[in-house]
């Protein structure tokens, strides 16, 4: 199990289209991908909880990896945020 | 790490299969015919008058020592070629052709380097050769390796290259050839100067066997084994055989220079009484090995394969030691084990030379023409006579020499557990997938897998694809059924097109098809793609729990107004159906309705775009204009909250199309199934106007 925790500094926080990127990316792995915000837990290949977290600007969230392709998925999930979040 | 580097030279050794396969057939064809067809052995046995220049009998043996020799002689190109396929991990016919490419640049570029320093003159004796015309340098089977090795690496590294667009025609497959070509040039350059500095070494140890008696012999043994992978056994042993080197004579009144010439010489001569072994010991020490040795190794590998393997196992041995024993070519053997146990060519070197001593030391005089076999044993030793050639040795030493070689190569390949024929740890070609081979494909995987899943799907599944091609900017596919094909699915992936020609469908992507293409083939190697069906569930194959369909269901529009297709909504998010399957309505009246009864899951804070989910389980996102998040909730009034229950046609949102639109805005309002991998399909049952409430979207 890996974990990464993030600022998010993209104005518009998860809105619906990072969360649809975020989600199809969350996809391409057999790990389970957590993103937590405030105690509350969705796996991220579920568009809707993901939209459904209301992520905004300045809100700090935890991202849980765990399976066996989880240091790619940590990789390129955390390079996901980076660049778009 | 060792076991990494034992993987590849397991590889090595199973991508030589290819071409050692044939040379049982040419070293039977070179060693009868160069026998039969040498003027001193024709002479010898007076079949002058059955064997002559011209005749019949001469130029069918002419045929099979040239053609037989043919092969040998371009057994660099043969390796060059076999080794680039056996280790490219795909589309192995352009490895072949880059490591053909490579090599004849490899040799140009040495070519021309030679003819401007002074041409072949000024070259050690003996250190070039002619490579399909081109002089170059001698570097033997090795010379082929290299290649071989070094364009399966660049292939693997490029073939799946994206080059900018306005080069994207040179891209992928088509980059390997080019990238070969300007590396072996180089490659060429460097050989020039390195290699005869090699070559030099090598010359200069003939002075060390000279001076050392039997134990000279031995290591002139033992180095011309060592040589032979390397193509450097020609620039050591040739001085010996041609040279003042390997001894001098006076034979009828002439002075003879050269092992090998000293023993025609004398073959020739009615005068001699016995051959001279100063000369012979250089020759005589492969009948041994080579008759005897070489054929038990062979056995004890045949003994020590798995028995389901030994079949096929068994007649690759078979002929490469018929092979061995009647013509003294020992490649085909040697070169079964020396790239997967190394250590037992090791071995086999040492044997070899100790075979050269024992010969010298008892008296042997069996020349050959040049190697030794039955056939040189019968002609120059047998037929000679014992008193002359004291070859009665051979067949005394060599039956020693038999078990030596059977215990010792059955003791290693068991007790070190060599990977000889037979042995290998698992036949690539049963295509079980192991674990490690699974992990190793997922790291390799990108994002370009997905958009093979989406070809796949879209393609109605693995087992509707018959056969890929692809030309300059299409993907060719053969498929069963050509109902299953979906388009959608297949635009999804990035393709500006398809078009149908019966069972043929061509999938127009562009330049970088080459690569689209490779990644596919890839994919539809992986077990994953079994899983991949016509339906696009598979999306997220792992996800059982949502794996279960869920019910069909009904949507109503959302809005009044004029239908569109996702894919033409102005934002990728939609368009490229990142968000999911739906349909978006260019808004007429600024009133957003409930397209079905459920609740509401999520108001977004921004006011722009809510998620409701359905009774039936369907996951809604309605997004009320494109980009409209910048908007921070102005021009929008919610009317629902989080969790309220809903109806179809209840009014969730009102908003103000102009003020959204005088903002720069555009108003189409997609609405996406986010979940549609739980659906079969997603159909839009609506076009041009529509009202609030009217049917448009049938799910199952």
């Amino acid at each position: 199990m890996k974990s990464f925790t993030y600022v998010i500094k993209d104005s518009a926080g998860i809105h619906a289209r990072p969360a649809g990127l975020l989600s199809k990316l969350a996809k391409e792995f057999s790990s389970e991908i957590l993103v937590e915000k405030d105690k509350k837990n969705v796996n991220a290949t579920r568009l809707m909880m993901l939209m459904g977290l209301g992520i905004k600007c300045g809100d700090t969230v935890t991202v849980t990896v765990s399976g066996e392709d989880e240091d790619a998925a940590l990789d390129r999930i955390q390079a996901f945020f980076r660049e778009n979040l | 790490m060792k076991d990494k580097a034992f993987g590849v030279l397991q590889r090595v050794g199973r991508s030589f299969m290819l071409p050692i396969a044939l040379l049982p057939v040419a070293g039977l064809l070179l060693g009868i015919g160069s026998s039969f067809t040498n003027p001193t052995t024709i002479e010898t046995y007076r079949l002058t008058g059955l064997i002559y220049e011209g005749g019949l009998l001469y130029t069918i043996l002419d045929i099979m020592s040239k053609t037989g020799s043919v092969v040998f002689d371009n057994l660099p190109l043969l390796f060059a070629m076999g080794v680039a396929i056996g280790m490219a991990k795909r589309e192995k016919e352009v490895a072949a052709l880059s490591g053909a490419i490579a090599y004849l640049i490899m040799n140009a570029s040495i070519s021309t380097l030679i003819a401007s320093h002074g041409g072949v003159e000024s070259m050690a004796p003996n250190s070039t050769t002619t490579a399909l015309g081109i002089t170059t340098l001698q570097m033997g089977v090795f010379g082929g390796i290299i290649v071989g090795l070094g364009v399966a690496a660049l292939h693997n590294r490029f073939y799946k290259i994206k080059l900018p667009q306005v080069l994207s025609f040179f891209g992928g497959t088509r980059f390997v050839p080019i990238i070969s070509s300007l590396v072996y040039l180089l490659v060429g350059v460097l050989m020039y100067f390195v290699w005869p500095i090699v070559q030099g070494w090598i010359a200069s140890l003939g002075n060390l066997v000279l001076e050392s008696g039997y134990f000279g012999t031995w290591i002139y043994g033992v180095i011309e084994r060592a040589l032979i992978p390397f193509g450097l056994h020609h620039v050591f042993y040739m001085p010996f055989w041609q040279t003042e080197l390997g001894g001098a004579m006076v034979i009828d009144g002439t002075l003879v220079q050269g092992a090998q010439n000293i023993y025609f010489a004398q073959l020739a001569s009615k005068g001699t009484e016995q051959f001279a072994v100063s000369a012979t010991r250089f020759m005589s020490g492969k009948f041994p090995f080579m008759i005897f040795g070489l054929p038990a190794a062979a056995y004890a590998m045949y003994r020590a394969s798995r028995p389901e393997k030994r079949k096929v196992v068994g007649s690759l041995l078979l002929s490469a030691a018929i092979t061995s024993i009647l013509t003294g070519i020992t490649e085909p053997l040697e070169f079964t084990f020396l790239f997967v146990a190394p250590i037992m060519y090791a071995v086999h070197c040492i044997l070899a030379g100790l075979s050269f001593m024992l010969m010298h030391i008892l008296n042997v005089g069996v020349g050959m023409t040049f190697s030794g076999g039955l056939i040189d044993l019968t002609l120059f030793g047998i037929l000679q006579g014992n008193a002359k050639t004291n070859w009665i040795w051979i067949v005394i030493v060599g039956l020693g020499y038999a078990l030596i070689y059977y215990l010792v190569f059955y003791f290693m390949i068991t007790k070190l557990n060599l990977k000889t024929p037979g042995r290998e740890a698992d036949d690539e070609e049963t295509k079980l997938y192991t674990r490690k081979d699974v992990d190793a494909r997922k790291e390799d995987r990108k994002q370009g897998d997905n958009v093979s899943r989406l070809i796949v799907s879209g393609l109605g599944g693995k087992d509707n694809i018959s056969d890929i091609d692809c030309c300059a900017t299409r993907l060719r596919i053969t498929v069963r059924d050509e109902s299953l094909v979906n388009d959608a699915l297949l635009k999804e992936s990035g393709a500006s097109g398809v078009i149908h020609k019966g069972k043929g469908v061509q999938v127009v992507y562009g330049p970088h098809v080459s690569v689209i293409r490779s990644t596919l083939e890839d994919f539809l190697d992986s077990p994953e793609s079994e899983r991949t069906t016509a339906n696009h569930v598979s999306e997220a194959p792992r996800n059982k729990e949502d794996k279960k369909k869920l019910s069909p269901c009904t949507l109503f529009a959302h809005l009044t107004g004029s239908v569109i297709a996702l894919s033409d909504v102005k934002d990728e998010a939609f368009s490229a159906k990142i968000l999911g399957e739906g349909v978006a309505i260019v808004p007429d009246e600024g009133v957003l309705v409930s397209p079905g009864d459920g609740r509401v899951e999520k108001v977004f804070d921004t006011k722009h775009a809510l998620n409701i989910v359905t009774d039936e389980g369907c996951e809604i996102l309605l997004h009320i204009g494109i980009d409209t998040v910048k908007l921070d909730g102005r021009f929008f009034e919610v009317h629902v909250r989080d969790g309220d229950k809903i109806h179809k046609g209840d009014k969730l949102v009102t908003f103000d199309i102009d003020g959204i639109k005088k903002a720069g805005f555009d108003v189409t309002t997609p609405m996406v199934v986010c979940n549609s991998e739980d659906y079969r399909q997603i159909n839009v049952t609506a076009s041009g106007k529509v009202s609030a409430g009217q049917k448009i979207l049938d799910i199952e």
